[in-house]
């Protein structure tokens, strides 16, 4: 008899536990691990999705966010990778210093980002500018190309700076000289002193500290990475509209279209620099109807009229992405093909950099 | 304008207020408990509060910060001890009136004026940020390069008190900061293939690690304290008027100290200094400075609270901070998300300015504080109140010296039986304490001792200065007669002295009346011997708490007890902790500067104006405090074991020989650095070794005054050392049990083991505190839904998580 009543409360367990593979949350906790410390982009995204996210998963999880700094956001990741279950309750917020990590072959990388289910992407987008006594006019670098020497900064060759050498590579200014460790912040002061003569802001500090000046006369504008979208379309940054995006200046500079390797390492720079520029995204081996309960509450939560009226002032104008789509711009971002890295070991060799990417 | 404003009503937000008040009071618990100063407050303080809203966790550190120069005063006036390095000069005319019997007047005119020069800096400060735009925008690379050179090498001429071990101890902290990924290669350096290395070990366990159990360590070394001082009630007022008589002097004292604040390494110790001597320049009456002139007290004191906040300006613009509290509250802006900046006097001047004013307003508090728990500190220790004279201070003079001086000759009729009188004794009696009667002093030694030795009739005999006939009349009540000589009460007393409310062996209440031909005067009194040893666990657990509540990281508690032992033997053997943790701090930014400074300019940047001011800057105070320095007295007292410092430095010598082996096969843009610092650092340190052979051979050339000058050793004390160092063990002990069986469970092993085997007999309060820690890491644990470190007892029972299990 006790048997049988076992066997019922055990088959009657089962059955209700078959129903909640519906996916539903209530009452459990959600990790998200964020590999930066508090107070940084990372953060700030984390902070601003958390609401929402209670509010329109099932069963309206409380989500706690857990900061693992350090080790350039590798210890954070790393661990993630070795502790995040793939049941829903670990989310992991990544950002383009977590997949330039990867996309460079650091050797301390434990983690699988590419494997990694992408639930939602926020974009970025760099633009670059100089002081108006450089150069004639906006969006003109002809002046720029022939000066001997064109300071900028560079945090290390081994994070997303390395970008700005190609890309100085590629429209031109040979005199580029990259001025080591100064970080974004440092940079601007320096640029401000009159000390470095490019520098480059995302979208937040552009706002905020770029706009005054350019409107002043003091600053013009050079030219935005331009924003890619799922297909590959380029279009300009609503931010700066009449600044030119990078394929542009690529194209007067060199009279012809960026095509060829050239389109290839373009395409894998804005995937990690720009598209995936902050992400949340689950653990390797996530069910598909997990991350389908994900993908759809992300949906609800971009048209949520709340999230509308506040994203644009905390997050940026640009479109978030959603969806089966951010997994393949993951990709794209976190794995260089050879090529990729060949161009960009060849500028590091150039400026006499002993870094390589791997 | 506007900023302003606004930070102004942001500053009387209730929940400002609410941290700010209890970081405050925080910081004061912290200034007063013995050994702990505002740095390694800060350090504990950190890890918890760096979770908070930014502007909570603003007001808080700055809380913490702000009293320490103002509780510092306590030892200062009543012991003629600088409780820290800007309070030495307050000793000179401070302690002087407290042997007058006007303490009470001094202190309350060293918080009145220390406050009123809290606001006056603020007020100085917030006019003048405002025209300091264009000074840092003439700030470039090159600039800040040399106002880091001269931070580093004032607070190594002047923290260490020899100018050359100092500057060595800036180079090995240095040194030690560049270990991690070279910032302009990404090279590995000195990292042993281990992520942990890659970004070093956090700025908050090294503060923790070289401050915190440096001082625990201290504590537990004198085992047992008698404390005693008296309680006064008159002579506040008193004080407070002579402020507000002096008005003009504090406020120029605290325009000085503004503006030396803001020199970064120079402020925190030599400020003080700059307002007495401005003080003699000036003063028209100059006969009583530094026998008990109250202006004496003042000066100093305004100074030293205004350049808190001068010295906010390196630390907030260019991220240069000037002493080690400095580097800590820098370290948590950073935590918070606050970048030093020129953003800080342009876009966030509103948050600058709620600094400048929390720290005004902390000042306040801590003023107001520090008069309160005057009495209440008195109360705690032993109080002796007088009337029928109106003679302020009389005291029974139970002198700690004539303690030490009877428990001394006690020592060698007993120790043929008894060796427990550690020999250190002799060697701590310090008569210059003695005329005072308030205070605490330690005595190493069995607390059983020490109590038997106070309730013995013919202890009073030899305490008790020109007592005879001492007769005991039932337990604990004695009569006698006594001779005075003090002041206007000299003469012949009749006296009865009652002990009441004893509480074995910590602490008994002293009730005593003297009648004589000038009238008759009662006394109160209570003495406390103070237990570290239970105090001591308890804060070690605390300790480690927040460094696993910092990062979660166990290699965070390799990092803490590594700094740890550095801390122990270099402030066993004098050389500078501060000048370490900033040598530390600002090691990344100096190899960053020197090669953004040779990219820019090359070797031009020498001549821009800016640098030549600094460097006539740099060379002049050097010279001047170098001078300084040959005049004071050298006593060689201190120095006791001669070899084990040249040992030292031999140990030191291990890093950099080391780094050179490790990185030398490096690019030279990652190696250059490390190895020039190194090559300096070798030559420092062969000279000190040097000079020390020459000193342990007592050779003739020691009296070169060159070699005297490098072998200067004044705060050097390395008595006890094994001790200190067995105790250091034992913390060990303390993390493999973490390892082994969690925090939680271990934390009350520790407790208990520690307790006990200093006395069995306290095994109810090892038992309450365990209780108490349990709950509150309980509760701490869901509030923070925090995860103790579990240790492999993990794996084979399942605890509950609060125990250190698993959180699922």
């Amino acid at each position: 008899m006790h048997k049988f009543l076992i066997l019922f409360v055990v088959s009657f367990f089962s059955l209700t536990s078959v129903v909640s593979a519906e996916v539903d949350f209530s009452g459990k906790t959600i990790t998200w691990v964020v590999p930066f410390k508090e107070g940084g982009g990372t953060s700030r995204f984390s902070r601003f999705i958390q609401p929402f996210l209670t509010k329109y998963l099932p069963g309206n999880p409380t989500i706690k966010i857990m900061h693992i700094p350090g080790g350039g956001a590798i210890k954070g990741s790393n661990y993630f990778e070795k502790n995040a279950k793939p049941d829903g309750t670990y989310i992991f917020g990544c950002s383009t210093s977590v997949i330039v990590n990867v996309a460079t072959g650091n050797p301390l990388v434990k983690y699988n980002l590419s494997a990694y289910e992408p639930v939602l992407l926020l974009p970025q987008n760099t633009h670059w500018f100089t002081r108006s006594d450089l150069i004639d006019e906006a969006h003109d670098i002809s002046k720029l190309q022939k000066r001997k020497l064109v300071l900028y900064g560079l945090k290390t060759p081994a994070s997303a700076d390395l970008f700005h050498i190609w890309v100085f590579d590629k429209i031109g200014i040979k005199g580029a000289k990259p001025i080591p460790g100064l970080s974004s912040s440092g940079a601007w002061q320096a640029f401000q002193r009159g000390e470095i003569h490019l520098n480059s802001q995302g979208a937040a500090k552009y706002i905020k500290n770029v706009k005054p000046e350019i409107k002043e006369g003091k600053i013009l504008d050079i030219m935005t990475l331009g924003l890619v979208d799922a297909n590959g379309n380029i279009s300009r940054n609503p931010l700066a509209p009449n600044a030119p995006t990078f394929p542009e200046m690529y194209e007067k500079v060199n009279g012809k279209k960026l095509s060829g390797d050239d389109l290839e390492a373009f395409y894998s720079i804005a995937a990690a620099w720009s598209q995936a520029s902050k992400s949340m995204l689950l653990p390797e081996n996530t069910p598909n109807e997990i991350v389908k309960v994900y993908r759809d509450a992300a949906k609800k939560m971009v048209n949520d009229p709340d999230f509308k009226a506040k994203a644009t002032k905390v997050l940026g104008p640009y479109p978030l992405t959603v969806g089966e789509e951010a997994g393949a711009i993951i990709k794209k971002a976190a794995i260089f093909s050879e090529n990729t890295k060949k161009q960009l070991n060849k500028v590091l060799k150039k400026h006499k950099f002993t870094y390589r990417v791997k | 304008m506007e900023q302003f404003i606004s930070a102004f009503f942001q500053l009387f937000e209730l929940t400002h207020l609410i941290f700010l008040f209890g970081g405050t009071l925080l910081g004061l618990v912290v200034g007063i408990l013995p050994g702990l100063g505002g740095t390694s407050g800060l350090a504990l303080v950190l890890p918890f509060i760096f979770n908070l809203e930014p502007s909570y966790a603003l007001a808080m550190m700055i809380g913490v910060l702000a009293p320490t120069t103002t509780s510092d005063t306590f030892p200062a006036v009543l012991m003629g001890i600088p409780g820290t390095a800007g309070s030495q000069a307050t000793v000179m005319d401070g302690f002087p009136l407290s042997k007058k019997g006007m303490a009470a007047r001094a202190l309350s005119a060293a918080f009145c004026s220390s406050l009123m020069g809290g606001i006056f800096g603020a007020l100085i400060l917030s006019i003048s940020i405002y025209y300091a735009i264009p000074i840092i925008m003439a700030f470039g690379f090159g600039e800040q390069f040399l106002l880091i050179i001269l931070a580093l090498l004032m607070v190594g001429a002047l923290t260490g008190e020899n100018f050359v071990k100092g500057v060595t101890a800036c180079i090995i902290g240095l040194i030690i900061g560049s270990i991690g990924s070279a910032p302009i290669t990404g090279d590995p350096r000195f990292t042993f293939g281990t992520l942990y290395l890659i970004e070093g070990v956090p700025i908050v366990i090294v503060g923790l690690g070289l401050f915190a159990i440096p001082e625990i360590i201290g504590l537990l070394d004198t085992k047992g304290a008698i404390a005693k001082s008296l309680k006064n009630e008159r002579g506040w007022f008193r004080g407070i008027k002579d402020v507000f008589k002096n008005w003009f002097l504090v406020i120029r004292c605290s325009a000085i100290g503004c503006m030396v604040g803001a020199l970064p390494g120079l402020g925190g110790t030599v400020v003080d200094w700059i307002a007495y001597s401005h003080l003699k320049q000036t003063a028209k009456e100059t006969s009583n400075i530094g026998k008990g002139d109250i202006r004496g007290v003042i000066a100093p004191e305004s100074a030293n609270n205004a350049k808190e906040g001068g010295a906010l300006i390196p630390t907030l613009l260019f991220g240069i901070p000037g002493s080690g509290n400095k580097v800590l509250l820098l370290g948590g802006f950073i935590l918070i998300g606050i970048e030093p900046g020129i953003e800080m006097v342009t876009t966030h001047l509103d948050l600058t300015y709620l600094m400048i004013w929390s720290l005004a307003l902390a000042n306040i508090l801590g003023a107001g504080l520090c008069i309160g728990f005057a009495s209440h500190i008195s109360k705690l220790t032993l109080t002796t109140d007088s009337d029928a004279l109106g003679v302020e201070n009389i005291t029974l003079p139970l002198t700690h010296s004539k303690i030490y001086t009877y428990l001394a000759n006690h020592k060698k009729e007993k120790q043929r039986s008894k060796s427990n009188f550690p020999k250190k004794l002799i060697t701590d009696v310090d008569e210059n304490h003695s005329i005072n009667g308030r205070g605490s002093k330690s005595i190493n030694m069995n607390y059983e001792l020490v109590w038997d030795n106070i309730l013995d009739p013919e202890t009073l005999i030899r305490v008790l200065p020109g007592s005879k006939d001492i007769q005991i009349k039932e337990p604990h009540l004695y009569t006698g007669e006594i001779n005075i000589n003090f002041g206007p009460i000299t003469g012949k007393y009749d006296f009865s002295v009652q002990l009441t409310d004893l509480v074995k062996p910590i602490s008994f209440k002293l009730k005593g009346s003297a009648t004589g031909s000038l009238g008759s005067a009662t006394g109160k009194g209570k003495i406390t011997l103070v237990r570290y040893y239970i105090l001591a666990p308890v804060m070690i657990v605390l300790i480690f708490f927040a460094t696993f509540n910092f990062n979660r990281d166990w290699y965070d508690f390799i990092g803490l007890l590594g700094f740890g032992l550095i801390g122990i033997t270099f402030k066993a053997f004098g050389w500078s902790r501060p000048a370490l943790l900033i040598g530390f701090f600002l090691s990344t930014k100096v190899e960053l500067l020197s090669y953004q400074t040779q990219a820019v300019y090359g070797l031009t940047f020498l001549t821009r104006p800016v640098s030549i001011i600094l460097i006539v800057l740099c060379f002049g105070t050097i010279l001047l405090l170098l001078r300084q320095k040959f005049k004071q007295s050298y006593t060689s007292s201190a120095l006791k074991n001669k070899k084990n410092q040249i040992y030292y430095v031999l140990i030191l010598l291990v890093l950099p020989l080391l780094m050179i082996s490790v990185i030398s096969s490096l690019d030279y843009r990652a190696s250059l650095y490390p190895i020039s610092l190194c090559v300096i650092s070798i030559i420092l340190l062969m000279i000190i070794f040097f000079v020390k052979i020459i000193d342990y051979n007592e050779h003739p050339l020691l009296n070169n005054s060159i070699v005297k000058f490098v072998n200067m050793n004044i705060y050097e004390q390395n008595s006890g050392f094994n001790n200190q160092f067995s105790y250091y063990l034992s913390f060990i002990g303390y993390l493999i049990m973490n390892f082994v069986v969690g925090f939680p469970i271990a934390s009350v092993i520790f407790i208990n083991t520690f307790i006990l085997f200093h006395d069995k007999r306290d095994y109810k309060i090892a038992i309450i505190i365990s209780l108490i820690l349990l709950l509150v890491l309980w509760f701490l644990s869901f509030m923070l839904t925090l995860q103790f470190p579990n240790g492999l007892i993990d794996m084979i029972i399942d605890l509950p998580w609060w125990l250190g299990g698993s959180l699922n």
